[in-house]
Protein backbone atom coordinates (compact mmCIF):
# COMPACT_ATOMS: atom_id res chain seq x y z
CA UNK A 1 0.00 0.00 0.00
CA UNK A 2 2.43 2.71 -1.16
CA UNK A 3 -0.30 5.43 -1.55
CA UNK A 4 -2.12 5.25 1.66
CA UNK A 5 -3.99 9.09 2.66
CA UNK A 6 -2.92 10.06 -0.48
CA UNK A 7 -5.98 11.60 -2.23
CA UNK A 8 -5.42 11.54 -6.36
CA UNK A 9 -7.29 12.82 -9.95
CA UNK A 10 -7.14 10.90 -12.92
CA UNK A 11 -8.41 12.78 -15.62
CA UNK A 12 -9.65 10.69 -18.58
CA UNK A 13 -10.25 8.44 -15.45
CA UNK A 14 -12.73 6.22 -17.60
CA UNK A 15 -11.06 5.52 -20.46
CA UNK A 16 -8.66 2.34 -21.25
CA UNK A 17 -5.80 3.83 -19.65
CA UNK A 18 -7.30 5.60 -16.94
CA UNK A 19 -9.52 3.06 -15.29
CA UNK A 20 -6.42 1.13 -14.81
CA UNK A 21 -4.48 3.74 -13.13
CA UNK A 22 -7.66 4.31 -10.79
CA UNK A 23 -7.90 0.58 -9.91
CA UNK A 24 -4.30 0.37 -9.21
CA UNK A 25 -4.18 3.69 -7.25
CA UNK A 26 -6.82 2.55 -5.03
CA UNK A 27 -5.60 -1.30 -4.40
CA UNK A 28 -2.90 0.93 -3.13
CA UNK A 29 -4.79 2.92 -0.50
CA UNK A 30 -5.73 6.49 -2.51
CA UNK A 31 -8.57 8.41 -2.56
CA UNK A 32 -9.05 8.57 -6.15
CA UNK A 33 -11.19 10.46 -7.87
CA UNK A 34 -11.95 9.23 -11.81
CA UNK A 35 -12.20 12.51 -13.38
CA UNK A 36 -14.17 12.01 -17.09
CA UNK A 37 -16.77 13.55 -19.73
CA UNK A 38 -19.00 10.55 -19.24
CA UNK A 39 -19.22 7.67 -16.30
CA UNK A 40 -18.55 4.59 -19.03
CA UNK A 41 -18.91 1.32 -18.55
CA UNK A 42 -19.00 -0.76 -15.16
CA UNK A 43 -16.85 1.52 -12.98
CA UNK A 44 -18.67 2.13 -9.51
CA UNK A 45 -17.89 4.24 -6.51
CA UNK A 46 -19.47 1.65 -4.42
CA UNK A 47 -17.12 -1.23 -5.80
CA UNK A 48 -13.76 0.47 -5.99
CA UNK A 49 -13.88 3.70 -3.55
CA UNK A 50 -13.55 6.04 -6.13
CA UNK A 51 -15.55 8.57 -6.69
CA UNK A 52 -16.56 9.42 -10.11
CA UNK A 53 -16.36 13.20 -11.25
CA UNK A 54 -17.56 15.00 -14.32
CA UNK A 55 -15.08 16.86 -15.77
CA UNK A 56 -14.87 18.64 -19.67
CA UNK A 57 -10.61 19.37 -19.39
CA UNK A 58 -11.09 21.65 -22.01
CA UNK A 59 -13.17 23.75 -19.84
CA UNK A 60 -11.48 26.50 -17.22
CA UNK A 61 -14.84 26.61 -15.42
CA UNK A 62 -15.36 22.76 -15.24
CA UNK A 63 -11.77 22.24 -13.81
CA UNK A 64 -12.08 25.19 -11.37
CA UNK A 65 -15.71 23.77 -10.10
CA UNK A 66 -13.92 19.83 -9.84
CA UNK A 67 -10.95 21.30 -7.83
CA UNK A 68 -13.17 23.49 -5.04
CA UNK A 69 -15.60 20.56 -4.90
CA UNK A 70 -12.52 18.49 -4.05
CA UNK A 71 -10.62 21.32 -1.67
CA UNK A 72 -14.26 21.33 0.22
CA UNK A 73 -13.83 17.74 0.69
CA UNK A 74 -10.31 16.52 1.16
CA UNK A 75 -8.61 20.31 1.46
CA UNK A 76 -5.76 18.65 -0.65
CA UNK A 77 -4.57 16.85 -3.69
CA UNK A 78 -1.83 14.43 -3.33
CA UNK A 79 -1.29 13.16 -7.10
CA UNK A 80 -2.83 14.85 -10.36
CA UNK A 81 -2.63 12.45 -13.35
CA UNK A 82 -3.45 13.83 -16.46
CA UNK A 83 -4.45 10.92 -18.67
CA UNK A 84 -7.29 12.40 -21.03
CA UNK A 85 -6.44 12.25 -24.61
CA UNK A 86 -7.93 12.15 -28.04
CA UNK A 87 -5.72 11.46 -31.33
CA UNK A 88 -7.07 12.64 -34.90
CA UNK A 89 -5.48 9.94 -36.97
CA UNK A 90 -4.62 12.33 -40.31
CA UNK A 91 -1.82 14.15 -42.07
CA UNK A 92 -2.07 17.73 -41.15
CA UNK A 93 -3.61 18.31 -44.85
CA UNK A 94 -6.38 16.41 -43.83
CA UNK A 95 -7.11 17.73 -40.77
CA UNK A 96 -9.43 20.76 -39.80
CA UNK A 97 -8.30 23.60 -37.93
CA UNK A 98 -11.52 22.39 -36.06
CA UNK A 99 -9.94 18.92 -35.37
CA UNK A 100 -6.11 20.45 -34.42
CA UNK A 101 -8.16 22.76 -31.61
CA UNK A 102 -9.90 19.59 -30.92
CA UNK A 103 -6.49 18.07 -30.04
CA UNK A 104 -4.44 20.62 -28.62
CA UNK A 105 -7.89 21.75 -26.16
CA UNK A 106 -7.62 18.09 -24.87
CA UNK A 107 -4.30 17.29 -24.82
CA UNK A 108 -2.23 20.65 -24.01
CA UNK A 109 -5.12 22.80 -22.81
CA UNK A 110 -5.99 19.96 -21.13
CA UNK A 111 -3.38 19.57 -19.14
CA UNK A 112 -2.18 23.35 -18.34
CA UNK A 113 -5.48 23.67 -16.97
CA UNK A 114 -5.88 20.73 -14.57
CA UNK A 115 -2.08 21.58 -13.71
CA UNK A 116 -2.94 25.38 -12.92
CA UNK A 117 -5.65 25.02 -10.69
CA UNK A 118 -4.74 22.01 -9.01
CA UNK A 119 -1.32 23.81 -8.18
CA UNK A 120 -2.93 25.25 -4.59
CA UNK A 121 -4.26 21.83 -3.64
CA UNK A 122 -1.35 19.98 -4.47
CA UNK A 123 0.74 22.58 -2.64
CA UNK A 124 -0.99 21.79 0.76
CA UNK A 125 -0.54 18.19 0.39
CA UNK A 126 3.40 18.85 0.60
CA UNK A 127 5.34 18.67 3.79
CA UNK A 128 9.25 18.76 4.46
CA UNK A 129 9.39 15.47 3.68
CA UNK A 130 6.34 14.40 1.50
CA UNK A 131 6.15 15.97 -2.22
CA UNK A 132 3.06 15.97 -4.49
CA UNK A 133 3.04 14.46 -8.10
CA UNK A 134 2.06 15.35 -11.47
CA UNK A 135 2.13 12.53 -13.91
CA UNK A 136 1.44 13.98 -17.70
CA UNK A 137 1.17 11.89 -20.17
CA UNK A 138 2.87 12.23 -23.15
CA UNK A 139 3.48 9.66 -26.10
CA UNK A 140 7.05 7.80 -27.59
CA UNK A 141 5.01 9.85 -30.87
CA UNK A 142 6.41 13.09 -29.20
CA UNK A 143 9.80 12.02 -29.99
CA UNK A 144 9.24 9.76 -33.54
CA UNK A 145 6.23 9.98 -35.72
CA UNK A 146 4.10 7.39 -36.28
CA UNK A 147 2.07 8.47 -39.99
CA UNK A 148 -0.80 10.05 -40.24
CA UNK A 149 -1.21 11.08 -36.84
CA UNK A 150 0.27 14.81 -37.29
CA UNK A 151 -1.76 17.06 -34.62
CA UNK A 152 -1.30 14.19 -32.19
CA UNK A 153 2.49 13.97 -32.53
CA UNK A 154 2.82 17.69 -32.51
CA UNK A 155 0.37 18.18 -29.40
CA UNK A 156 2.32 15.23 -27.09
CA UNK A 157 5.72 17.02 -28.02
CA UNK A 158 3.83 20.30 -26.30
CA UNK A 159 3.04 18.10 -23.39
CA UNK A 160 6.72 17.12 -22.91
CA UNK A 161 8.39 20.51 -22.85
CA UNK A 162 5.62 21.56 -20.93
CA UNK A 163 6.06 18.83 -18.31
CA UNK A 164 9.87 19.71 -17.77
CA UNK A 165 8.74 23.52 -17.88
CA UNK A 166 6.60 22.65 -14.73
CA UNK A 167 8.92 20.64 -12.94
CA UNK A 168 11.35 23.77 -12.89
CA UNK A 169 9.36 25.81 -11.66
CA UNK A 170 7.23 24.10 -8.79
CA UNK A 171 10.30 21.92 -7.78
CA UNK A 172 11.27 24.42 -5.33
CA UNK A 173 7.30 24.17 -3.66
CA UNK A 174 8.03 20.20 -3.70
CA UNK A 175 5.68 18.95 -6.42
CA UNK A 176 7.21 17.00 -8.90
CA UNK A 177 6.50 16.76 -12.72
CA UNK A 178 6.76 14.14 -14.69
CA UNK A 179 5.65 12.44 -18.17
CA UNK A 180 4.50 9.05 -19.24
CA UNK A 181 5.37 8.14 -23.51
CA UNK A 182 3.76 5.00 -23.40
CA UNK A 183 4.26 3.48 -26.86
CA UNK A 184 1.73 0.57 -27.97
CA UNK A 185 -0.29 0.01 -25.54
CA UNK A 186 -3.53 -2.43 -25.82
CA UNK A 187 -6.64 -0.24 -25.78
CA UNK A 188 -9.63 1.18 -27.33
CA UNK A 189 -7.48 4.14 -28.87
CA UNK A 190 -5.55 1.49 -30.64
CA UNK A 191 -7.40 -0.90 -31.83
CA UNK A 192 -9.05 2.12 -33.54
CA UNK A 193 -5.73 3.18 -35.09
CA UNK A 194 -5.42 -0.58 -36.16
CA UNK A 195 -8.56 -0.04 -38.13
CA UNK A 196 -8.03 3.69 -39.60
CA UNK A 197 -6.91 4.16 -42.81
CA UNK A 198 -3.72 5.40 -42.49
CA UNK A 199 -2.62 2.76 -40.31
CA UNK A 200 -2.98 -0.08 -43.51
CA UNK A 201 -4.93 -2.01 -41.20
CA UNK A 202 -7.64 -3.99 -43.97
CA UNK A 203 -10.06 -4.51 -41.70
CA UNK A 204 -10.22 -8.20 -42.48
CA UNK A 205 -6.67 -9.32 -40.99
CA UNK A 206 -6.33 -7.48 -38.14
CA UNK A 207 -5.12 -10.22 -35.67
CA UNK A 208 -2.11 -10.96 -38.58
CA UNK A 209 -1.22 -7.36 -38.72
CA UNK A 210 -1.15 -7.16 -34.55
CA UNK A 211 0.93 -10.06 -34.61
CA UNK A 212 2.94 -8.23 -36.72
CA UNK A 213 3.42 -5.42 -34.60
CA UNK A 214 3.89 -7.68 -31.44
CA UNK A 215 7.20 -9.11 -33.39
CA UNK A 216 8.66 -5.59 -34.41
CA UNK A 217 8.63 -4.71 -30.61
CA UNK A 218 12.16 -6.29 -28.81
CA UNK A 219 9.58 -7.64 -25.53
CA UNK A 220 7.48 -9.05 -28.79
CA UNK A 221 4.12 -7.85 -27.45
CA UNK A 222 2.33 -4.19 -27.09
CA UNK A 223 1.99 -2.90 -23.54
CA UNK A 224 -1.13 -3.26 -21.20
CA UNK A 225 -2.91 -0.57 -19.23
CA UNK A 226 -2.12 -2.02 -16.10
CA UNK A 227 2.14 -1.86 -17.55
CA UNK A 228 1.59 2.09 -17.41
CA UNK A 229 -0.18 1.88 -14.43
CA UNK A 230 2.71 0.15 -12.35
CA UNK A 231 4.69 3.08 -13.35
CA UNK A 232 2.32 5.19 -12.64
CA UNK A 233 1.93 4.04 -9.53
CA UNK A 234 5.64 4.49 -8.65
CA UNK A 235 5.85 7.88 -9.97
CA UNK A 236 2.99 8.68 -7.80
CA UNK A 237 4.81 7.25 -4.29
CA UNK A 238 7.60 8.55 -2.53
CA UNK A 239 9.88 6.40 -3.68
CA UNK A 240 9.63 8.39 -6.39
CA UNK A 241 10.58 11.39 -4.59
CA UNK A 242 13.63 12.11 -6.39
CA UNK A 243 12.08 11.65 -9.94
CA UNK A 244 10.97 14.85 -12.03
CA UNK A 245 11.47 16.73 -14.64
CA UNK A 246 11.43 13.27 -16.89
CA UNK A 247 9.66 11.88 -19.28
CA UNK A 248 9.58 7.96 -19.05
CA UNK A 249 9.23 6.13 -22.09
CA UNK A 250 7.68 3.21 -21.86
CA UNK A 251 7.44 0.67 -25.36
CA UNK A 252 9.05 -2.69 -24.99
CA UNK A 253 12.52 -1.13 -26.30
CA UNK A 254 10.50 -0.36 -29.56
CA UNK A 255 12.09 3.31 -29.89
CA UNK A 256 15.41 1.37 -28.65
CA UNK A 257 15.90 0.08 -32.21
CA UNK A 258 16.26 1.48 -36.21
CA UNK A 259 13.60 1.22 -38.25
CA UNK A 260 12.90 -2.88 -38.55
CA UNK A 261 13.42 -3.88 -42.18
CA UNK A 262 11.29 -7.05 -43.25
CA UNK A 263 14.65 -9.65 -42.96
CA UNK B 1 33.97 27.60 -53.26
CA UNK B 2 37.61 27.80 -54.40
CA UNK B 3 39.28 29.49 -52.29
CA UNK B 4 43.29 30.22 -52.69
CA UNK B 5 44.43 30.05 -48.81
CA UNK B 6 46.50 27.13 -47.46
CA UNK B 7 43.42 24.80 -46.29
CA UNK B 8 44.86 21.31 -45.08
CA UNK B 9 42.55 18.61 -44.22
CA UNK B 10 43.02 14.68 -43.33
CA UNK B 11 40.14 12.44 -44.27
CA UNK B 12 41.11 8.86 -42.51
CA UNK B 13 40.10 6.19 -44.66
CA UNK B 14 38.98 8.04 -47.53
CA UNK B 15 40.12 5.05 -49.92
CA UNK B 16 36.37 4.25 -50.87
CA UNK B 17 32.72 5.30 -49.98
CA UNK B 18 31.59 7.74 -47.80
CA UNK B 19 35.57 8.74 -47.17
CA UNK B 20 36.35 9.36 -50.78
CA UNK B 21 33.26 11.61 -51.42
CA UNK B 22 34.50 13.57 -48.83
CA UNK B 23 37.62 13.57 -50.19
CA UNK B 24 36.87 14.58 -53.61
CA UNK B 25 34.62 16.96 -52.17
CA UNK B 26 37.23 18.74 -49.86
CA UNK B 27 39.54 19.03 -52.81
CA UNK B 28 36.62 20.86 -54.58
CA UNK B 29 36.63 23.02 -52.02
CA UNK B 30 39.73 24.18 -52.20
CA UNK B 31 41.42 21.72 -49.49
CA UNK B 32 44.96 20.32 -49.82
CA UNK B 33 44.15 16.83 -48.81
CA UNK B 34 46.21 13.84 -46.64
CA UNK B 35 43.77 10.81 -46.53
CA UNK B 36 45.07 7.20 -45.19
CA UNK B 37 43.84 3.99 -44.84
CA UNK B 38 44.98 0.04 -43.87
CA UNK B 39 45.45 -0.44 -47.78
CA UNK B 40 47.69 0.55 -50.57
CA UNK B 41 46.71 3.80 -52.65
CA UNK B 42 43.73 3.06 -54.60
CA UNK B 43 43.88 2.99 -58.19
CA UNK B 44 40.34 5.95 -57.32
CA UNK B 45 42.31 8.16 -55.40
CA UNK B 46 42.91 11.64 -56.92
CA UNK B 47 46.58 12.38 -57.69
CA UNK B 48 46.70 15.24 -55.56
CA UNK B 49 45.85 13.21 -52.87
CA UNK B 50 48.84 12.78 -50.28
CA UNK B 51 48.06 9.36 -49.41
CA UNK B 52 49.70 7.20 -46.70
CA UNK B 53 49.29 3.63 -45.58
CA UNK B 54 48.32 3.56 -41.56
CA UNK B 55 46.17 1.97 -38.94
CA UNK B 56 44.82 4.70 -36.90
CA UNK B 57 43.89 2.68 -34.23
CA UNK B 58 47.72 2.89 -33.29
CA UNK B 59 48.92 6.09 -32.13
CA UNK B 60 52.16 6.12 -33.59
CA UNK B 61 50.11 5.78 -37.31
CA UNK B 62 48.29 8.53 -35.98
CA UNK B 63 51.07 10.35 -34.92
CA UNK B 64 53.31 9.21 -38.19
CA UNK B 65 49.64 10.43 -40.75
CA UNK B 66 49.81 14.31 -38.72
CA UNK B 67 53.49 14.96 -38.94
CA UNK B 68 53.65 13.61 -42.44
CA UNK B 69 50.80 16.01 -43.41
CA UNK B 70 52.06 19.31 -41.69
CA UNK B 71 55.67 18.32 -43.80
CA UNK B 72 54.12 17.89 -46.82
CA UNK B 73 51.19 20.40 -46.99
CA UNK B 74 51.45 22.58 -43.46
CA UNK B 75 49.60 23.05 -40.58
CA UNK B 76 46.25 20.82 -40.92
CA UNK B 77 43.07 22.72 -39.90
CA UNK B 78 40.69 20.30 -40.51
CA UNK B 79 40.39 16.53 -39.47
CA UNK B 80 37.71 14.11 -40.79
CA UNK B 81 37.88 10.97 -38.75
CA UNK B 82 35.67 9.06 -40.95
CA UNK B 83 37.68 5.25 -40.72
CA UNK B 84 35.08 2.74 -39.46
CA UNK B 85 34.48 -1.31 -39.79
CA UNK B 86 31.80 -2.56 -38.46
CA UNK B 87 31.44 -6.44 -37.31
CA UNK B 88 27.56 -7.87 -37.54
CA UNK B 89 27.34 -9.93 -34.27
CA UNK B 90 25.47 -9.85 -31.09
CA UNK B 91 27.58 -9.23 -27.51
CA UNK B 92 27.37 -13.08 -27.22
CA UNK B 93 28.73 -13.71 -30.73
CA UNK B 94 31.55 -11.54 -30.38
CA UNK B 95 35.38 -12.37 -29.79
CA UNK B 96 37.98 -10.44 -27.99
CA UNK B 97 39.61 -9.75 -31.61
CA UNK B 98 35.94 -8.13 -32.38
CA UNK B 99 36.30 -5.64 -30.11
CA UNK B 100 39.97 -4.84 -30.80
CA UNK B 101 39.29 -4.14 -34.19
CA UNK B 102 36.16 -2.33 -34.01
CA UNK B 103 36.97 -0.46 -30.63
CA UNK B 104 40.49 0.02 -31.91
CA UNK B 105 39.83 1.45 -35.09
CA UNK B 106 36.34 3.46 -34.49
CA UNK B 107 36.88 4.67 -31.00
CA UNK B 108 41.10 4.65 -30.55
CA UNK B 109 41.26 5.40 -33.88
CA UNK B 110 39.02 8.55 -33.25
CA UNK B 111 41.03 9.28 -29.95
CA UNK B 112 44.69 8.84 -31.41
CA UNK B 113 43.82 11.55 -34.59
CA UNK B 114 42.41 13.92 -32.41
CA UNK B 115 44.91 13.61 -29.94
CA UNK B 116 47.93 13.90 -32.54
CA UNK B 117 45.46 16.71 -34.10
CA UNK B 118 44.75 19.37 -31.08
CA UNK B 119 47.89 20.75 -29.99
CA UNK B 120 48.41 22.85 -33.40
CA UNK B 121 44.93 23.07 -33.89
CA UNK B 122 44.47 24.71 -30.60
CA UNK B 123 47.25 27.25 -31.49
CA UNK B 124 45.67 28.63 -34.35
CA UNK B 125 42.32 27.27 -35.55
CA UNK B 126 41.33 23.59 -36.08
CA UNK B 127 37.55 21.79 -37.10
CA UNK B 128 37.50 18.11 -36.44
CA UNK B 129 34.13 16.39 -37.98
CA UNK B 130 33.75 12.94 -36.43
CA UNK B 131 31.46 10.21 -38.63
CA UNK B 132 28.98 8.81 -36.04
CA UNK B 133 25.98 7.45 -36.95
CA UNK B 134 22.25 6.81 -36.03
CA UNK B 135 23.18 3.16 -34.81
CA UNK B 136 24.71 4.78 -31.82
CA UNK B 137 21.48 6.46 -30.45
CA UNK B 138 19.16 3.26 -31.72
CA UNK B 139 20.30 -0.17 -32.09
CA UNK B 140 20.71 -2.13 -35.73
CA UNK B 141 20.45 -5.48 -34.63
CA UNK B 142 23.68 -8.03 -34.31
CA UNK B 143 25.87 -4.60 -34.71
CA UNK B 144 26.43 -4.72 -30.92
CA UNK B 145 29.91 -2.97 -30.61
CA UNK B 146 29.42 -1.23 -33.85
CA UNK B 147 26.61 0.51 -32.61
CA UNK B 148 28.59 1.15 -29.23
CA UNK B 149 31.12 2.44 -30.55
CA UNK B 150 29.45 4.69 -32.51
CA UNK B 151 28.02 5.88 -29.33
CA UNK B 152 31.63 6.61 -28.16
CA UNK B 153 32.44 8.67 -30.82
CA UNK B 154 29.22 10.93 -30.15
CA UNK B 155 29.84 11.03 -26.52
CA UNK B 156 34.08 11.92 -27.78
CA UNK B 157 32.61 14.52 -29.85
CA UNK B 158 31.06 16.71 -27.23
CA UNK B 159 33.83 16.49 -25.37
CA UNK B 160 36.47 17.99 -27.38
CA UNK B 161 33.84 20.81 -28.13
CA UNK B 162 33.84 21.63 -24.49
CA UNK B 163 37.59 21.11 -23.98
CA UNK B 164 38.93 22.35 -26.68
CA UNK B 165 37.05 25.48 -27.79
CA UNK B 166 37.24 28.36 -28.55
CA UNK B 167 39.84 27.36 -31.35
CA UNK B 168 39.00 24.13 -32.25
CA UNK B 169 35.43 23.32 -32.87
CA UNK B 170 34.50 19.27 -32.94
CA UNK B 171 30.78 18.12 -34.51
CA UNK B 172 30.13 14.33 -35.61
CA UNK B 173 27.66 13.24 -38.78
CA UNK B 174 25.43 10.62 -37.55
CA UNK B 175 24.76 8.83 -41.45
CA UNK B 176 21.62 6.69 -41.61
CA UNK B 177 21.31 3.98 -45.12
CA UNK B 178 24.24 5.13 -47.55
CA UNK B 179 24.32 3.13 -49.84
CA UNK B 180 27.83 1.86 -49.89
CA UNK B 181 29.54 -1.49 -49.50
CA UNK B 182 29.53 -1.16 -46.05
CA UNK B 183 25.30 -1.24 -46.14
CA UNK B 184 24.85 -3.67 -48.66
CA UNK B 185 26.74 -6.51 -46.36
CA UNK B 186 24.26 -5.33 -44.18
CA UNK B 187 21.53 -6.18 -47.12
CA UNK B 188 23.26 -9.29 -47.88
CA UNK B 189 22.19 -11.12 -44.12
CA UNK B 190 18.98 -10.91 -45.20
CA UNK B 191 16.44 -13.74 -46.10
CA UNK B 192 15.75 -12.05 -49.22
CA UNK B 193 18.03 -9.09 -49.70
CA UNK B 194 15.49 -7.66 -52.69
CA UNK B 195 12.73 -7.07 -50.72
CA UNK B 196 14.57 -6.35 -48.03
CA UNK B 197 15.74 -3.31 -49.84
CA UNK B 198 12.33 -2.38 -51.13
CA UNK B 199 10.83 -2.47 -48.10
CA UNK B 200 14.50 -0.58 -46.75
CA UNK B 201 13.65 2.01 -49.28
CA UNK B 202 9.93 2.29 -48.10
CA UNK B 203 10.89 4.03 -44.28
CA UNK B 204 12.63 6.78 -45.89
CA UNK B 205 10.41 9.96 -45.90
CA UNK B 206 12.72 11.35 -49.07
CA UNK B 207 12.29 8.09 -50.71
CA UNK B 208 15.78 7.15 -51.69
CA UNK B 209 18.79 6.13 -49.75
CA UNK B 210 21.52 8.16 -48.97
CA UNK B 211 24.60 8.66 -50.94
CA UNK B 212 28.25 9.10 -50.20
CA UNK B 213 27.88 12.55 -51.77
CA UNK B 214 25.50 13.28 -49.34
CA UNK B 215 27.53 13.07 -46.20
CA UNK B 216 30.21 14.94 -48.03
CA UNK B 217 28.15 18.14 -48.59
CA UNK B 218 27.27 18.06 -45.20
CA UNK B 219 31.32 17.80 -44.31
CA UNK B 220 31.72 20.66 -46.50
CA UNK B 221 29.27 23.07 -44.54
CA UNK B 222 30.52 21.99 -41.44
CA UNK B 223 34.35 22.68 -42.69
CA UNK B 224 33.00 26.23 -43.75
CA UNK B 225 32.50 29.53 -41.49
CA UNK B 226 28.77 28.71 -42.77
CA UNK B 227 28.83 26.64 -39.62
CA UNK B 228 30.67 28.71 -37.34
CA UNK B 229 28.25 28.73 -34.21
CA UNK B 230 27.80 24.88 -34.47
CA UNK B 231 30.14 22.72 -31.98
CA UNK B 232 29.66 19.96 -29.97
CA UNK B 233 26.22 18.90 -32.19
CA UNK B 234 25.69 15.06 -33.36
CA UNK B 235 24.13 15.81 -36.26
CA UNK B 236 21.56 13.32 -38.27
CA UNK B 237 21.09 12.50 -41.80
CA UNK B 238 18.98 9.71 -42.43
CA UNK B 239 16.24 10.97 -45.39
CA UNK B 240 14.02 11.39 -42.47
CA UNK B 241 14.23 7.59 -41.46
CA UNK B 242 14.76 7.77 -37.96
CA UNK B 243 11.91 10.62 -37.61
CA UNK B 244 9.68 7.82 -37.84
CA UNK B 245 8.71 5.09 -35.26
CA UNK B 246 10.40 2.30 -36.25
CA UNK B 247 7.07 0.30 -35.88
CA UNK B 248 4.82 1.11 -39.59
CA UNK B 249 1.57 -0.78 -39.85
CA UNK B 250 1.38 0.58 -43.13
CA UNK B 251 4.26 -1.65 -44.58
CA UNK B 252 2.80 -5.19 -43.13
Amino acid sequence: MKLRKKVAVVTGGCGGIGRAICERLMSEGARVYAADLSQQGSFTDAATGGTYMQLDVTSEESVIAMMDEIKSIDGKLDILINAAGIEIEKTIEETTLGEWNRSFAVNVTGTFLTCKYALPLLRNAVTDTISASIINFGSYDGFIADPGLAAYCASKGAVHALTKAMACDHGPEGIRVNAICPGYIDTPMLQSFFNGEGSGGDGGDIESLQQAVRDVHPMRTYGTPEDVANLVNWLASDEARYASGQLWVLDGGLSAQVQQMKL
Amino acid sequence: MKSSANKVAIVTGGGRGIGLSIVERLLDDGYQVLSCGRSERPDAMPAKVCWLQADVSKAGDAKNIVERAEAELGPVILLVNNAGVQVEKTVEQSSDEDWDLVVGVNCRGVFNMSRACLPSMQKRTGNIINIGSISGNVSDPSMALYNASKAFVHGLTRSIAVDHGPNVRCNAIQPGWIMTAMADDAFALANNPEAAKKDALSRHPVGRFGKPSDIADLVSFLASDQSHYISGECITIDGGMTAASPLQPGLF
